[in-house]
């Protein structure tokens, strides 16, 4: 996958999780435990790389996978889609993150509302 | 046994010409079902349905997302009826969850090697309420020949025209286009079928005019040469989508038989110009497919690029506005933006706007739409264009001894019904 050159800066590794009826899927993935107790991650979608369901399509599950696996609860766990730069002829595939707010259902997170941020709000949200 | 097998009708975009095409997902279905069940099809574009309690179990085959409500309310009326209703095809899958709610079982991904179990399970009385093959498509050697003869095959016929059949050499795509669900349909890989398999099934098809409707023929250089060079000999004509630009390519695809491709025009650049230059040059004619309502659009450059149309000489141009389907990176990118403000799955249809374009109303991209269809067809409408294209391919038809001339026994009928005699 060509990406910029920042592209490494928002994942550390790859994640694999069961996407929508359960097709095998994979994105990427950086954890931060930041000073203020919170736990927060960013996906990064990682387009022809992911055989199964984008990360948009299924990041109430995904984000929920996610927190259960670095134990952290719903209150401080903070999500971040990132879609990377495909340097595509077309403006469709700029850089681009949001953060996803979430409803919470028995430990479950449900009904996300995305708000876009702009790289400088995201690092300073690493920053902590 | 008795399967129904049914393809509900859509409404069609008003003000177009209506060509109803001989469907290709329930007969590449067909071929699956076990030999000892008898299929009765119904294509409710081009005949009525009767509802009735004669079948055994109902499958229902949807491509289109303007397809589904009308599925789902055909599902709900046999299931009154006690029968047990299945749904297929490539909008069960990317309607898949609303679907279920209306039907016994679905089935998501490719058929072949696996109806014998659903049929078994039926007879068991142990339909299950999904069969998810998404992940998991078949060998492509087992896609045999479609089954063509559960169609009725006059009533796909304007004024004794025959319509193309559709036909396909390979499934899924490399490529992550803004507004296509393909990836999430066919898999992200190029998966093209064997040659001889295509082949064999070319050879049994009566109708010399095709539409291969595979995504992109541009995937594969090699493949896509030797598929032009088996199909040389069988005298074809066909329309497609792209295929590559590479000079030997065309030259093969020309030799095979290519009448006229769908090639999309996203903007006004010499890379377009050349292109449909090119196609002309090999005797190729090009229908541009033109999405409108793109964020990097604004009403100046719609305008542009009709202008554009005209000056580059396109034998037809499709317009449509974007449509954000389920699956697509479209659709995630206007939800995640809350900008969809239509989710009635019949309004899906390419051509009433649903979200709210960036640079202009959704209202006045609905104008612009118009307008693109007014002005590209101003000086010579769409019907004659048609027959211009049709024109060309009889001439490359009575020269190479494959013309079958138009039937005059149903000369009078358009896709089944009286055509209204002029005054």
């Amino acid at each position: 996958m060509e990406t910029n050159p920042d592209f490494n800066k928002y994942m550390d590794r790859y994640f694999n999780y069961a996407g929508q009826w359960d097709s095998p899927s994979k994105c990427g993935l950086k954890v931060i435990q930041r000073k203020d107790g919170k736990t927060l991650a960013i996906a990064t979608e990682i387009y022809r790389q992911n055989p199964g369901t984008p990360v948009t399509e299924w990041c109430a599950p995904l984000a929920t996978q996610i927190m259960n696996e670095v134990q952290c609860d719903t209150g401080k766990f903070i999500f971040v889609e990132h879609t990377p730069d495909l340097r595509s002829k077309l403006a469709f595939y700029e850089e681009t993150f949001d953060l996803v707010n979430f409803e919470v259902d028995d430990q479950r997170f449900v009904n996300p509302k995305w708000s876009r941020l702009t790289p400088e709000q995201v690092d300073a949200m690493m920053e902590g | 046994m008795k399967f129904k097998l049914i393809y509900p009708r859509w409404q069609k975009l008003e003000g177009q010409t209506i060509f109803n095409l001989p469907p290709h997902g329930p007969v590449v279905m067909a071929a699956e079902i076990p030999d000892n069940i008898e299929i009765d099809f119904t294509d409710e574009n081009v005949e009525d349905l009767i509802i009735d309690e004669s079948p055994d179990f109902v499958g229902i085959s949807m491509m289109l997302t303007t397809q589904v409500k009308r599925g789902w309310e055909i599902a709900d009326e046999y299931r009154r009826l006690g029968k047990k209703v299945i749904f297929g095809g490539i909008s069960t899958m990317l309607h898949a969850e609303e679907t279920m709610l209306h039907a016994d079982s679905v089935f998501l991904g490719e058929v072949e090697g696996r109806l014998g179990q659903v049929f078994l399970d039926f007879h068991k009385n142990d339909l299950k309420k999904i069969y998810n093959f998404i992940s998991t498509p078949p060998e492509m050697s087992l896609i045999g020949p479609a089954k063509r003869d559960i169609l009725k095959k006059d009533l796909y016929y304007h004024k004794g025209f025959r319509m193309v059949d559709l036909f396909h050499a390979s499934r899924g795509c490399i490529y992550d286009c803004y507004p296509c669900a393909v990836r999430y349909l066919g898999g992200r890989g190029f998966r093209p079928r064997p040659i001889d398999r295509v082949v064999e099934e070319l050879s049994q098809m009566d109708n010399n005019r095709l539409f291969i409707v595979d995504n992109s023929l541009a995937l594969d250089t090699q493949w896509e040469k030797d598929l032009f060079k088996a199909m040389i000999p069988l005298k074809k004509k066909w329309v497609s989508h792209t295929i590559e630009d590479k000079d030997e390519v065309l030259d093969l695809a020309a030799q095979a038989g290519a009448w006229y491709v769908y090639q999309a025009v996203f903007d006004t650049s010499d890379y377009i110009k050349n292109r449909i230059k090119q196609y002309h040059e090999y005797g190729i004619a090009v229908e541009g497919t033109i999405l409108l309502g793109l964020d990097n659009q604004t009403e100046d450059d719609i305008k542009r690029l009709v202008d554009f149309l005209l000056e580059i000489e396109l034998d037809l141009a499709e317009f449509t506005v974007l449509a954000p389907f389920p699956h697509t990176k479209a659709y995630s990118d206007l939800l995640k933006q809350g900008r969809i403000f239509d989710t009635d799955w019949n309004h899906y249809n390419a051509g009433k706007v649903v979200y709210h374009p960036k640079h202009m109303s959704a209202e006045r991209l609905g104008e612009l739409y118009q307008y693109a269809w007014d002005t590209f067809y101003k000086d010579e409408p769409q019907t004659m264009k048609m027959f211009n294209l049709i024109n060309k391919v009889v001439s490359r038809e009575i020269a190479d001894g494959t013309y079958t001339p138009r039937r005059r026994d149903i000369a009078d009928l358009s896709f089944g019904k009286k055509v209204p005699k002029v005054a």
